[in-house]
């Protein structure tokens, strides 16, 4: 019987808790026959090393420890150790040329250092915007041009609060909270808010960065 | 009658004088992508929302505040209800820094996102044919901001603009 068709789907960008890193954490697999494909998807690809085992000195273990939290694989690795694991199997790959793997310490994504750090940000965000419009307020003299549209259309001075400037404060609101598309945590659209949108872009053109120094740097974990 | 239709028209004007304005903000705040980048490296991209909210609540409290500057005088205000005034500096003078300093941060920020986003940086960087020390550069830029903005305020340069 001649060995049916290995499909792989690489995926972009995957963060690993385990140390040692399987063929399925990285992609997905499919094979007609269900003997290759449990063991495609059990292939070790890649093991990363902790600090300890390369200790050779304080500045050096440092450099490793940078380098060691990610690795970027090429498909034509893959496919060679899928090639060693299975004999004369065909190996189709659908997905991504490069993955980068990112290997996360498990209590990376909670503790007391997240929070201050998530605090940090939000304040900045808070007071930060609340600087710039208030700079872009005193750019523009905004109490003048108020002063003088109240003039035009009402032939006086304003008093007291005025009509306009209520209506301005509520304006900026709902023109913020209509872009943003939320308001208090609850989404007025099913959309994607444009933050998440620009963060996903952001995030795809880190990991082409990342993809594309590994190559030139020649680090990339190819076929031999 | 008149009185109505041009309080209507006050308040037409100033309504999409507020969205044009949010327009504005908001586009500066996507296009330059600084709360991505603040999520990213600090890796809390799930709290995405949060920063968001944080945004909306600072441009419309920060607009609110300097719209109607003349109400918001929290410190006399709070001086009248007979705080001493001892307290009351110390308090103000902690605000102060604190808003200073974050707000400091952004402005920062968003300045060298512009300057990155402008490929500025890049290019710089590939005409003098930089290999190592883009450290230093973006070092003496930071230094350079330093120094300028207490310049700024030492000589009150604001003054000499009408």
């Amino acid at each position: 019987m001649a060995e049916p068709i290995c499909y792989i789907k690489l995926n972009r960008n995957v963060e690993v808790r385990e140390q040692e890193v399987r063929l399925q954490d990285v992609g997905r697999v499919r094979c007609a026959d269900t003997v290759v494909a449990a063991k495609v998807k059990n292939i070790r690809v890649h093991h990363f090393k902790k600090n300890e085992e390369n200790k050779t000195g304080r500045k050096e273990s440092r450099k490793e420890k940078f380098e060691e939290k990610r690795c970027v694989i090429s498909v034509l690795k893959i496919i060679e150790l899928i090639e060693e694991a299975v004999p004369g199997v065909t190996v189709e790959s659908l997905g991504e040329n490069d993955v980068l793997i990112e290997w996360v310490d498990v209590d990376r994504h909670k503790g007391f250092k997240q929070g201050i750090k998530i605090f940090l940000v939000a304040v900045i965000s808070f007071f930060g915007t609340a600087f710039t419009i208030m700079a872009y307020h005193n750019d523009i003299g905004i109490a003048d041009v108020f002063a003088q549209i109240h003039r035009i259309v009402m032939g006086e001075e304003p008093q007291g609060v005025s009509v306009l400037e209520a209506a301005y404060s509520v304006g900026l609101a709902l023109g913020i909270i209509l872009f943003f598309n939320h308001v208090g945590g609850r989404r007025l659209t099913k959309d994607p808010t444009p933050i998440e949108v620009e963060m996903r872009v952001y995030e795809t053109d880190v990991n082409n960065a990342l993809i594309e120094t590994a190559e030139r740097e020649g680090r990339t974990i190819d076929a031999s | 009658m008149l009185l109505s239709l041009r309080y209507l028209l006050l308040i037409i004007c100033g309504a999409s004088f507020g969205l044009l304005a949010a327009a504005g903000v908001f586009t500066v705040l996507v296009a330059v992508g600084l709360i991505p980048r603040f999520a990213g490296k600090t890796h809390t991209a799930k709290k995405v929302m949060l920063y968001e909210e944080m945004v909306i609540a600072g441009t419309v409290i920060g607009g609110l505040v300097s719209v109607f500057e003349r109400y918001c005088h929290i410190g006399d205000w709070l001086l009248q209800q007979g705080l001493p005034h001892r307290l009351l500096q110390m308090a103000g003078n902690a605000f102060l820094v604190i808003f200073g300093i974050l707000a400091g941060m952004f402005i920062g920020c968003l300045a060298l996102a512009i300057a990155e986003m402008l490929d500025s940086v890049p290019i710089f960087a590939r005409r003098v044919g930089f290999r190592h020390g883009l450290g230093i550069a973006i070092s003496a830029m930071a230094a350079g901001k330093l120094v300028g903005s207490l310049f700024y305020f030492a000589v009150q340069l604001h003054e000499v603009i009408p």
